[in-house]
């Protein structure tokens, strides 16, 4: 579920409010550069992250300016991740093992031996494992300079960060109640400092 | 101060701001006005979280239901426990949204906003800018809330009437009144 279907959870972010007159040069082929790219079905990947159309996560050609829809840029964060399940793991290694002993006439199989094993019977595993795909969509209001990401995970988020930075040469600014209220106070003029002197209010004290 | 120590030490601010919407939508009927916005209803009702943290350790209570006047929940306020995330219903004219805050980092969880017509075969990006209004919409509103309540917290007046009419309302609730 996507911040476009169904309910989700996001993260807000600042991204800078005056964008360079030229920031549009160049967006497309930047982003095609951070777009998603499929796992290679001969590849032993892991995981691949990228970009895709926001309403289409088969889509991540970005040929035209599909992402965007003015004053947003709206796209999606796609993560596919091939996993193997630990009990598969463990069967496949035990038949791997027995095969080894048999061939080799060992009773027993030293812990470094036992750790290559391990290692082959998951690369070989691997390439077999249909990735699980995942996407975080993204919605970034240009002209206020909002940026709303579908996730709360603080490892998505920091990826989502990374990637952020790296397509658009941008830093974003986590939203917080510390930066709500520097957000709050430039609105009435008045020193973020102003926060630094607050603690926090003993509602039970006897007053 | 570095930003990150700046946003550690106010981390208290978002459970405060939890606890003020909890009061304010108890006994002022939740009522916020938005400005040019209109007005803004809202209220606490599914699940609230609240935590303290003491020599015993950490200690968590989780509350679900509609009534968040219940008692369990205002009795752990009572215990100094504070609000990490709560479920709040936002209304704003006919569209009313619902999402879990957290208190930490003002994220918004299990986000519903109000259904929209368009189903995004014939208009996609009709769909696109009506989800795109609707999040920002609730946003805005509860930044906007938030500016009310940033407004009290610095004023003088917290510390000589909201704390402490907010520290009678969390008593009521220990006495169960």
């Amino acid at each position: 579920m996507g911040l476009m279907h169904g309910s989700a959870g996001f993260t807000r972010y600042m991204a800078e409010r005056t964008l360079p007159q030229n920031f549009k040069e160049g967006l497309s082929e930047n982003i095609a550069r951070y777009a998603f790219r499929d796992l290679d079905d001969k590849s032993i990947d892991e995981r691949s992250a990228g970009w895709v159309n926001i309403l289409d996560m088969f889509d991540n050609r970005f040929a035209g300016i599909e992402f965007l829809k003015e004053p947003y840029i709206a796209m999606s964060l796609r993560l596919d991740e091939r996993k193997i399940p630990p009990t598969a793991l463990k069967q496949y290694c035990r038949e791997a093992e027995k095969t080894i002993k048999e061939e080799e006439h060992l009773e027993f199989l030293p812990k470094s031996r036992r750790a290559d094993i391990k290692e082959s019977v998951r690369l070989r595993l691997l390439k077999r494992a249909i990735p699980v795909a995942r996407t975080y969509d993204m919605i970034w209001n240009t002209a206020t300079g909002l940026v709303v990401f579908g996730s709360t995970s603080a490892r998505v988020c920091d990826e989502f960060m990374e990637r952020f930075l790296r397509t658009f040469n941008l830093q974003l600014q986590a939203i917080c109640p510390y930066t709500l209220g520097e957000l709050h106070l430039g609105q009435e003029g008045a020193s973020p400092h102003l926060l630094d002197g607050l603690s926090p209010s003993r509602f039970l004290e006897d007053q | 101060m570095q930003l990150l120590e700046r946003v550690r030490k106010t981390e208290f601010l978002g459970r405060e701001f939890l606890l003020w919407l909890w009061f304010k939508s108890e006994t002022e009927d939740g009522i916020f006005d938005l400005g040019d916005k209109g007005k803004a209803e809202l209220w606490l009702g599914g699940k609230i979280t609240l935590q303290s943290e003491n020599e015993r350790g950490v200690e968590t209570i989780t509350c679900t239901g509609e009534a968040l006047s219940m008692k369990e929940a205002r009795f752990a306020l009572a215990e100094e426990k504070e609000i990490r995330q709560a479920t709040v219903k936002l209304a704003i004219g006919d569209n009313q949204w619902s999402f879990v805050l957290d208190s930490t980092w003002m994220n918004f969880r299990s986000f519903k906003a109000p259904r929209v017509m368009n189903d995004g075969e014939e208009d996609p990006d009709g769909l696109f800018y009506e989800k795109a209004f609707l999040i920002e919409e609730a946003i805005s509103a509860m930044d906007q809330i938030y500016s009310s309540f940033m407004k009290r917290r610095l004023s003088p007046d917290w510390a000589t009437e909201d704390r402490r009419t907010i520290g009678q309302w969390i008593r009521q609730g220990r006495d169960g009144d």
